[in-house]
């Protein structure tokens, strides 16, 4: 992505929605990892999911109980930040959008599902 | 402007009319009606003003930003307190649909007479098979469409001969007479909440975004807000102005769903009651089924699933699950006998306390120059839904401690 535009971090990634390479929807920015604070700060990854909503907050501590483990997305994996964060790769491939596989066979052993 | 554009208008129109009744407004506007008469027709006016300005908004913001409205709460509000919105909208959706179930199990009862019970599951199923095998259009015209039945109580309003200089009077906000002033009070929340239900913009602002609008799509918007509707208010009128002539002097307590399509037999005989019934009967239906998904759009942009009545079902697998689930829970809750009439106060009052954090993410991307470029929010815009906003902070704050003094409007 272009360097030029500055963006807020906590306005205009954190708490967005991430699109993957096929543009589907696999998941929020619900947290990032930040590196150097003190000197000059980096986003090094996006978490997405499960236990990523533990430093959000009371509600966050408690949902992050009930999520399992977070996926971790390395930030070279974006491919651009715009009202969404486009990534580069499938959801698939980044480990992302697990639910809608996992129920997705049971889904589509319903009646009227082609 | 072609022949066929202004005829697919219309069409739209026509079924935002039919759309516009939901349980909650036969609720408060046949009890405000049968309590106050017609004293409280100008908070109909106020509520119908602004839904018509917030679902433009959220339409807008809808088209040019491609954000629905919980995308919108989960990235203005963050985390903490967009999931407390969600979690209150949720309960709120699902007692919603819950009482709509019941409202049309009710209408399958008074239309044949078998067990209440039965026709709850009933009225479930075929609400299923509809979300399910109708595609998006076909579920907002036939059930709007069939909801403009509903006019016969505007047939009924007139053939009652009301006092029209009174009628008038009650668009003037003053004095009032009958009753207390907190149970009048109450019933201008609930009539503002009827009117301003959240699951209208959640709903509204999804499709928006499912059908793909762009800025060619905002005088449709526009439209379709203002008109669709701004006229879908007069049905609120004229259920008031019904209840309040034929119920009010007899001392007619309308806490039976079928009471409003009894005032219509009356007066227009058996083809009126049946045209009453069958009205109620999809306008509840249809509004089932906005509740349902509207749910299953709140919890899905709030954690960024695949979402769509597009997608094939197995595709957006969770927002499939999502809807299913709201409806056999609906289903549960309708099925313990609790009174559908209680239960849409309950949900009325319910949602307008879930209102100003509904609103506030919309005002303020509809304001955004970074979403909205040129389309962003206008002078009058601003002004309108910055005070709308106070007025919606206000009843939000007054609405359940009203409810618990007056004992739900029973004074």
């Amino acid at each position: 992505m272009s360097e030029a535009t500055p963006v807020d971090l906590a306005l205009g990634i954190l708490d967005h929605q991430l699109v993957d390479a096929d543009g589907e929807n696999c998941g929020k920015v619900d947290e990032l990892e930040l590196r150097g604070i003190d000197g000059e700060p980096e986003v090094v990854e996006i978490v997405v999911g499960g236990n990523a909503w533990r430093t959000r907050g009371w509600s966050g501590r408690l949902a992050s109980r009930l999520g399992g483990n977070a996926v971790h997305v390395p930030w070279s994996e974006v491919e651009s930040v715009s009202a969404v964060v486009r990534l580069k790769r499938t959801a698939a491939e980044l480990g992302l959008g697990r639910g809608d596989e996992r129920w997705a066979r049971l889904i589509a052993k319903l009646p009227g599902t082609r | 402007m072609s022949l066929k554009n202004i005829l697919a208008v219309a069409l739209g129109i026509l079924s935002a009319i039919g759309g516009f009744v939901d349980i909650g407004d036969l609720v408060f506007n046949m009890q405000a009606g049968a309590t106050f008469g017609f004293q409280l027709l100008w908070a109909v006016v106020v509520g119908v003003v602004g839904i018509v300005v917030y679902s433009e908004m959220c339409g807008r913001v809808a088209a040019i930003s491609k954000r629905a409205v919980f995308d919108l709460v989960r990235e203005r509000t963050g985390f903490g307190a967009g999931l407390a919105t969600l979690v209150a909208s949720e309960i709120v959706n699902l007692m919603t649909c819950a009482a709509e179930v019941g409202g049309v199990a009710i209408c399958l009862k008074l239309l044949s007479g078998l067990p209440y019970r039965l026709l709850i599951v009933v009225a479930v199923a075929a609400l299923i098979v509809c979300a399910w095998r109708l595609p998006f259009e076909w579920i907002e015209r036939v059930f709007g469409y069939m909801g403009l039945c509903l006019l016969v109580f505007a047939v009924a309003a007139i053939k009652l001969h009301p006092d029209w200089g009174e009628v008038a009077h009650g668009f003037v906000p003053g004095s009032h007479s009958g009753g207390s002033t907190l149970v009048y009070l109450y019933f201008v929340v609930g009539l503002l909440g009827a009117a301003m239900t959240p699951y209208e913009v959640y709903f509204y602002s999804s499709g928006v975004v499912e059908d793909q609008w762009g800025s060619d799509e905002l005088g449709l918007n526009k439209v379709t807000a203002m008109i669709g509707y701004g006229l879908g208010g007069f049905l609120s009128f004229a259920l008031m102005i019904t209840a309040a002539v034929l119920f009010l002097p007899r001392g007619i307590d309308p806490e039976f769903i079928g009471t409003p399509a009894l005032a219509a037999g009356d007066m227009l005989g058996q083809f009126g009651l049946l045209l009453a019934i069958v009205g109620i009967l999809f306008a509840v239906g249809g509004a089932a089924i906005e509740t349902c998904f509207s749910g299953a759009y709140n919890v899905s942009q709030f954690f960024g699933w695949r979402w769509g009545k597009f997608e094939p079902p197995a595709r957006a697998s969770r927002f499939t699950l999502a809807w299913l689930v709201i409806f056999a829970l609906a289903m549960l809750v309708v099925m313990t006998g609790y009174d559908p009439v209680k239960l849409t106060e309950y949900a009325v009052i319910f949602s307008v306390v879930a209102l100003p954090l509904t609103y506030l993410p919309i005002l303020l991307v509809a304001n955004d120059r970074t979403y909205m470029g040129s389309h962003a929010n206008g002078k009058l815009a601003n002004i309108v839904g910055v005070a709308y906003f106070f007025v919606i902070l206000a009843i939000a704050v007054a609405a359940i401690p009203l409810m618990i003094v007056t004992n739900g409007g029973q004074g």
